[in-house]
């Protein structure tokens, strides 16, 4: 796992280190510089004397020079001898004659820097093995480097303590977050954060504050539905008991009849509740299309024909919206319009009227159902929306779910859903949706993520 | 006897009628709080089973208002609120007994039966009324020490005869624990009852009392 500790305190190290060496290596060359000229210098203060001094008797010289310790090697030719004289004895032979003034040459396998001045009678070499310089100023540049080499531990330790105390915000959030459970998402403290850690700690609260209506949704959401599977499990059990006690055929049958109803009704209740889990905000990332209002009702309209027939229920239907189209889903939709239809066939008695009308108002599609059944009281009609909510007067199999799931889909459209008085005494239920506009490719299923209606409501004291 | 069952769900009221009427209880069934209420102050109950959530009137406002009239009927409280504080809440409130959906009907009638017994005043499961014996958990009875088997009328007609030592009831009184709303009740069907009792068990075992009604033979 990479450290950002261990990370800033070598990178500091190695820049420190870095450093360091640059200015020991500037500063070499800088003394191997000064110190050219000044030893240059003496070389030739060295050969100007000897040709002041010197009206040059070698013998005599030989006794003063032979100092081993001497720094410098003075050679000097004179026509008189074959050999040169020399200060010391340095390789197997004489260093070879140069020409005037500095240069450097190799003799006895090292560098040697020479200054050569001639008399006019003698050639006067004095000469300096450059290995000298070399180490005058390496040294000087050593001088400089030691310190910040001694200095490197400490800066070190320092780093890490510095450092680390930069960084405890972050250990400081970091357990925080740890402390958070999915039943306890609070906000993590975020007084006192230094500005570059504050957004993190934002971003989290905010994240955090979206679990936390997340998953107190889900929790409600699934509080709710176990309570209300109690009611058809409760029934389904009192009728196997029945059907077990039953006595003769005939009653056996009534008891079978019964209890095939209490499944259908608990079906329908887990499915409804699918619907309802599928339509939940987080999960409607559907991708949006253009649907036809007209032609979906009437799709629906055909698939509660055989229950309406059934039971003599004259289903009609009417289009003039001219195939205007809302942007959505086309499922949702369909999960919509199929509730409206089929609680008005549900609730008209047998020989009733429902009617469906899709029309065109300004710019939403307005489709209307009205039914001849016993409608809902005034103040019956905005409870009726919320999740398991069942009227007075509703019969066995209905949910509680139905005018949910409907008002659910509407907002994500954001249409709206009225209900009103029907003129023959039944409900009206209107749905309007809005008609997609040309820009309007973002769709406005993508773009929902407020709460749906349900859970406002319930949010509600 | 004759219970009172509020009950908002048609498929849970339909199963539980069904099940006590088999055991020989008659049984009124409404579904919301407010008919409840004018059920209870028209009929005398031996029982009422209430569920909490309802329609028009909360289950706990109607048992709340009952107890507040000094109505004394027990109530058993049927409901799916199960967490421990809404049983406390319920119960405070002036229930006799909790019962938790799901449930079955074989516990229901044990309940049924005890809360019977217990406004009755009896601690001891079987009746014993000198030479007759009943037994609520089984309808088993014995007419000196031989069983005697009864329809489910003549057993409830004997049961509600029994109910207290001394008990005197009129035959409006017997119709009315015999038999729910909408039954139908032949002008004579406590009559017919009774002589069918008596021609089983000895005309000994039910004595008419001039004026009032009928009663148990004291021996």
């Amino acid at each position: 796992m990479t450290s950002i500790r261990r990370w800033l305190l070598a990178a500091l190290l190695a820049a420190l280190a870095v450093a360091g060496l640059a200015a020991a290596a500037a500063t070499y060359f800088s003394a191997r510089d000064e110190v050219d000229a000044l030893l240059d210098e003496e070389l030739r203060q060295v050969a100007l004397s000897l040709r002041d001094h010197a009206v040059l008797d070698l013998r005599r010289l030989e006794s003063v020079a032979a100092n081993p310790d001497q720094r410098v090697l003075v050679q000097i030719w004179d026509p008189a001898f074959d050999r040169p004289y020399a200060s010391r004895i340095v390789g197997p032979g004489p260093m070879p004659r140069t020409d005037e003034g500095y240069v450097t040459l190799v003799h006895d396998g090292r560098s040697w820097r020479a200054f050569t001045l001639f008399t006019g009678r003698q050639l006067i070499q004095v000469a300096q093995p450059t290995a000298l310089r070399t180490e005058l100023a390496a040294r000087t540049a050593w001088r400089l480097l030691v310190p910040v080499l001694f200095m490197l531990p400490f800066l070190g330790l320092a780093g890490w303590w510095i450092v680390g105390r930069g960084l405890a915000p972050l250990g400081r959030i970091a357990s925080a977050v740890k402390e958070r459970s999915p039943t306890a998402l609070t906000p993590v403290p975020n007084d006192g954060l230094p500005q570059e850690i504050r957004p993190l700690a934002d971003s989290l609260n905010d994240l955090l504050a979206r679990l936390d209506q997340s998953f107190s949704l889900q929790r409600r959401f699934a509080a709710d539905a176990a309570h209300e599977l109690r009611t058809p499990l409760t029934a389904l059990n009192l009728q196997v008991q029945l059907a077990e006690r039953a006595q003769g055929p005939e009653e056996r049958a009534r008891a079978f009849e019964r209890l095939r109803q209490g499944i259908r009704r608990a079906t329908r209740l887990v499915q409804q509740l699918l619907t309802m889990a599928r339509l939940d905000p987080d999960a409607a990332a559907a991708p949006s299309t253009a649907v036809d209002v007209g032609t979906l009702a009437a799709s629906v309209v055909e698939d509660a024909r055989p229950a309406a027939s059934e039971r003599s229920i004259e289903l009609a239907s009417e289009d003039t919206s001219g195939g205007s189209t809302v942007s959505g889903s086309e499922d949702a939709l369909r999960i919509l319009f199929n509730n409206v239809v089929d609680n008005a066939v549900r609730y008209t008695p047998a020989g009733g009227r429902v009617t469906v009308r899709c029309e065109r108002e300004g710019d939403s599609v307005q489709v209307t159902v009205e039914d001849t059944g016993p409608g809902i009281a005034e103040e019956e009609r905005e409870r009726v929306f919320d999740r398991f909510y069942r009227g007075r007067s509703a019969e066995g199999s209905g949910t509680g779910l139905g005018l949910a799931i409907v008002s659910q889909v509407a907002e994500m459209h954001r249409g709206r859903v009225a209900l009103e008085a029907g003129p023959h005494g039944g409900l009206r239920v209107v749905v309007r949706l809005p008609i997609a506009a040309a820009d309007d490719a973002d769709g406005p299923v993508n773009r929902q993520m407020r709460a749906p209606a349900y859970v406002r409501r319930h949010a509600e004291p | 006897m004759r219970i009172l069952l509020v009950e908002d769900d048609p498929m849970i009221g339909e199963s539980v009628v069904e099940g006590l009427k088999s055991e020989g209880y008659a049984v009124d069934w409404v579904r919301d709080g407010k008919e409840a209420e004018l059920s209870i102050a028209a009929t005398p109950y031996s029982l009422v089973l209430l569920d909490l959530g309802l329609p028009r009137r909360d289950g706990i406002e109607v048992l709340k208002g009952l107890r507040e009239r000094r109505v004394d009927v027990p109530v058993l409280v049927i409901t799916a609120r199960d967490t421990v504080s809404d049983r406390i809440k319920g119960l405070d409130a002036g229930a006799d007994d909790y019962l938790v959906k799901p449930f079955d009907l074989d516990e229901l009638s044990a309940r049924v039966r005890a809360l019977v017994r217990r406004a009755a005043g009896r601690a001891e499961p079987v009746i014993e009324r000198g030479p007759l014996v009943i037994n609520p958990a089984t309808r088993e009875v014995t007419w000196q020490g031989a069983v005697v088997a009864l329809s489910a009328r003549e057993y409830a007609l004997l049961a509600a005869l029994a109910e207290r030592p001394g008990l005197v009831l009129s035959r409006a009184q017997l119709e009315e624990k015999l038999y729910g709303w909408n039954e139908a009740v032949g002008s004579n069907a406590v009559e017919v009852h009774i002589h069918n009792v008596r021609k089983k068990l000895g005309d000994g075992v039910i004595n008419n009392v001039r004026g009032l009604g009928y009663t148990l033979a004291s021996e």
